[in-house]
């Protein structure tokens, strides 16, 4: 609170979380989980080939993504999200996946991934990892916020 | 003695042996000698001839000027008288004649008189000219003279004077005589030198006659035959037939024989040679049974057929030379293929050719073919020389591996995509169990005893199935030939360092003691670092697990050649004899029977065995020797290549 530069529990639960999965209790995990950590703005995608439409129009500030899904698959979209992703902006995704080989590691973050983790996955590890990366992005965002007006 | 044919033989074998320069001298000269000889006879003949002509000329002058004294001295006489009977002064004109003639007559004779007896005579006519000079002399005197006692005076002087005379004539008679036998004998002795010159001269002809024809025949002999000899013995080497013996002579003919029979013998030796070589290596190629060897003139048509060629073709020589090789081309490259071959093995020198054939009977072979281009010394082409191998077996062989091979790999992905897949299903099911229990146990006081008991038990169970399902995957994907295994170079010591410090507490809580030989500060070696550390966390928990309480577990490493070596040693019941061959065998836990309480999952040692294995070590064990107790796993991997390198520096 003091100065306006911790980034305070609520600054982060009121980020717009996305969770693409194809298993319905996955989801329903991961959701489980958010809601219990106290994330209010969750949304759930179990068709992959709408994630995308969910991506654009929920315009989330982290993805939860699954590699191994039929139609489309996790490598797909994220190409799509950098595809569309502005040059300054940091939005990160965490891969979840049962893919263990280590060429699935590398060719995701490779891609754009931020973290990458296995499942299954320790609900206490996935929930510190999501907080930090969100704590990241509110710190990036102030530091943007106060650079850009001397930039411009 | 010699026999009279030996010494002729040996005098023409010497005349043979003369330098040609010599015998060209002898040829030309003899004939020139023999006709200078008969000049000079000539010569002196007629020398001999002019002197006795000469000698005859000059008894006649000399016969002439004893006369001319006789008629001086006579006409003096007279005209003396005559100046005595008239005292007529012009009387006395014959006697002054002679008195001036007299010297000159006197003096040419003493030159002319050679003759000792005819001097003789001489000296007593120049004697009794002075005294009837002297007589006449005294006559014309008296005659001046008148006196009375001078008609007595000069008639005693007339006598004397006139015996004077008579005896000058009786000299001058004898002189003439003489001279006159002389003449005779001189006109003879010409003559016999006459005759004896011109039958000198005749011989000498005769000689330079035989001469000039012993020159002929020495040149006949000596030179014009032998070079004809030469001549022949040049067509037969022209002919390369043996040369005809040549007489054994030193002069240049006999030399050039010599060589040309050398020259001969070693045209013959080398042609020999030649021809022989040739044999040998036709009967080498004409053996050869695998490989098919043939020629092709320039066109394309078969030259030449060996055994190789007639086993893998089928067609015998005399069915095949003459054709065009395109017979060996089925159907469909026949028209193409063979000029393209030709014109590649024409601009290349040599083209090598890998396709199906045709066999006579019309079945097919697979064929390695050669072709290399042969060309003479000015790079003309005289036509292709084809080495042809039937690889049909070698074909098939490779065709069936690449199929097994490529079966291989399909098997291997579809082994790899099966483990994906099996993962994925395995995993997401357990990801939602151990999620979802998780999930419980976090909120744990909501629940009552019972709950919290049955989530406790099914976290654990869940882990268990969740460890297991990962080692079985590892190894799975392993022996699938994964890509599990990300092989750089770690530096060992580092890992080892930080592997203590994670097995520490486990091997506390067992209550054991730990001992660590972490060897050199650095030792970098070609691994995966997440694969080494979890095969030493495997050992290192199974050293805990049968090691008895108050006992030591040791993780030594060390350098051993181009390798680094990690143990494990316990001081445990180690491994009986009998069980150790099924120590890495999957699902196969030893001692499970006798250790209560033990965890694990059966498949540790087996998956930190191919792990191992799969960066290019080994693990092995062994119990400790006795007294000593326990067992030993031990494992080693290679250095990586810089290490090695350091170290044998």
């Amino acid at each position: 609170m003091t100065g306006g530069q911790l980034v305070t529990s609520r600054d982060l639960l009121s980020r717009r979380i996305l969770a693409i999965d194809d298993e319905d209790a996955n989801l329903l995990l991961l959701t489980s989980l958010l809601e219990r950590e106290g994330y209010t703005d969750v949304r759930c995608v179990a068709d992959p080939m709408q994630a995308l439409d969910a991506y654009v129009d929920h315009d989330p500030h982290l993805v939860l993504l699954d590699l191994m899904m039929p139609g489309i698959d996790g490598y797909q979209l994220l190409e799509a999200f950098r595809r569309q992703a502005r040059p300054d902006e940091f939005r990160p995704v965490i891969v979840l996946t049962a893919d263990t080989a280590i060429h699935a590691r590398r060719r995701a973050l490779s891609l754009g991934a931020k973290d990458f983790v296995t499942k299954p996955f320790d609900v206490v590890e996935v929930a510190l990892r999501i907080a930090n990366l969100l704590e990241t992005q509110v710190l990036y965002e102030r530091l943007q916020a106060r650079s850009a007006p001397a930039g411009g | 003695m010699p026999p009279i044919a030996e010494r002729a033989r040996s005098a023409a074998s010497g005349w043979a042996d003369l330098p040609l320069v010599f015998k060209g001298v002898v040829v030309v000269a003899l004939p020139l000698v023999v006709l200078s000889m008969s000049l000079v006879s000539l010569w002196l003949a007629s020398d001999a001839e002019s002197r006795a002509e000469d000698d005859v000329r000059l008894t006649f002058a000399i016969q002439r000027d004893t006369h001319q004294v006789h008629a001086l001295l006579a006409e003096a006489a007279a005209g003396v008288r005559g100046y005595l009977l008239t005292g007529q002064e012009r009387f006395l004109e014959p006697y002054r004649k002679s008195e001036a003639e007299m010297p000159r007559t006197l003096a040419r004779l003493d030159a002319s008189i050679r003759d000792r007896a005819v001097r003789v005579r001489f000296e007593r006519v120049m004697a009794l000219t002075v005294r009837k000079r002297e007589g006449l002399a005294g006559l014309v005197e008296l005659a001046r003279r008148d006196d009375p006692g001078r008609d007595a005076a000069i008639a005693a002087a007339l006598t004397a004077n006139k015996r004077v005379l008579d005896g000058l004539r009786a000299e001058i008679d004898t002189i003439h005589d003489l001279e006159e036998s002389l003449m005779a004998s001189r006109r003879a002795r010409v003559d016999e030198v006459r005759a004896r010159y011109l039958a000198l001269t005749a011989i000498s002809g005769l000689v330079g006659l035989l001469g000039s024809l012993a020159a002929v025949y020495l040149f006949s002999t000596g030179i014009v035959r032998r070079v004809r000899l030469l001549e022949g013995n040049a067509e037969l080497l022209e002919r390369g037939e043996p040369l005809a013996a040549f007489p054994e002579e030193t002069d240049e003919i006999g030399r050039l024989a010599r060589k040309l029979d050398r020259a001969s013998a070693l045209l013959r030796a080398r042609e020999q040679a030649l021809r022989e070589g040739e044999e040998r290596f036709r009967l080498v190629i004409e053996g050869v049974r695998d490989y098919g060897i043939f020629a092709l003139s320039p066109e394309g048509n078969v030259a030449s057929w060996n055994t190789g060629a007639e086993r893998i073709k089928g067609w015998r020589a005399d069915e095949i030379l003459g054709q065009h090789f395109s017979a060996f081309y089925p159907e469909d490259t026949r028209a193409t293929r063979p000029a393209e071959v030709l014109d590649r093995a024409r601009r290349d020198g040599r083209t090598e050719d890998e396709g199906w054939r045709v066999r006579k009977d019309g079945t097919r072979f697979w064929a390695n073919v050669v072709v290399t281009a042969l060309r003479d010394e000015e790079g003309r082409l005289r036509g292709f020389a084809k080495v042809t191998r039937d690889i049909t077996e070698r074909k098939r062989t490779e065709e069936a591996l690449r199929v097994a091979r490529e079966e291989a790999v399909a098997a291997s992905l579809a082994k790899s995509e099966f483990l994906s897949r099996t993962s994925h299903e395995l995993r997401t099911p357990m990801g939602a169990i151990l999620g979802f229990a998780q999930m419980l146990e976090l909120d744990e006081e909501q629940l009552g005893d019972r709950q919290r008991t049955a989530v406790a038990q099914i976290l654990k169970a869940g882990r268990h199935l969740q460890s297991l399902i990962n080692d079985l995957l590892d190894i799975s994907s392993i022996e699938a030939g994964g890509d599990d295994v990300a092989l750089e170079a770690v530096d060992l010591s580092d890992v080892l360092r930080e592997v203590r410090e994670l097995v520490a507490p486990i091997v506390g809580n067992a209550g054991l003691a730990f001992r660590f030989e972490g060897g050199p500060d650095r030792l970098v070696v070609r691994g995966d670092r997440r694969r080494i550390v979890q095969v030493v966390l495997n050992l290192m928990s199974n050293a805990a697990k049968y090691g008895r309480t108050g006992t030591t577990v040791t993780l030594a490493a060390h350098r051993d050649g181009a390798q680094a070596r990690v143990e494990v040693s316990d001081d445990g019941p180690g491994v009986a004899p009998a069980d150790i061959p099924r120590l890495f065998t999957p699902f196969d836990r030893l001692g499970h029977q006798r250790v209560k309480g033990m965890e694990g999952t059966g498949l540790g040692l087996a998956l930190s065995k191919r792990l191992v294995e799969a960066m290019g070590g080994d693990m092995t064990f062994r119990n400790q020797t006795p007294p000593a107790r326990g067992a030993v796993f031990a494992f080693t991997l290679p250095l990586a290549a810089a290490e090695i390198r350091k170290g044998a520096a």
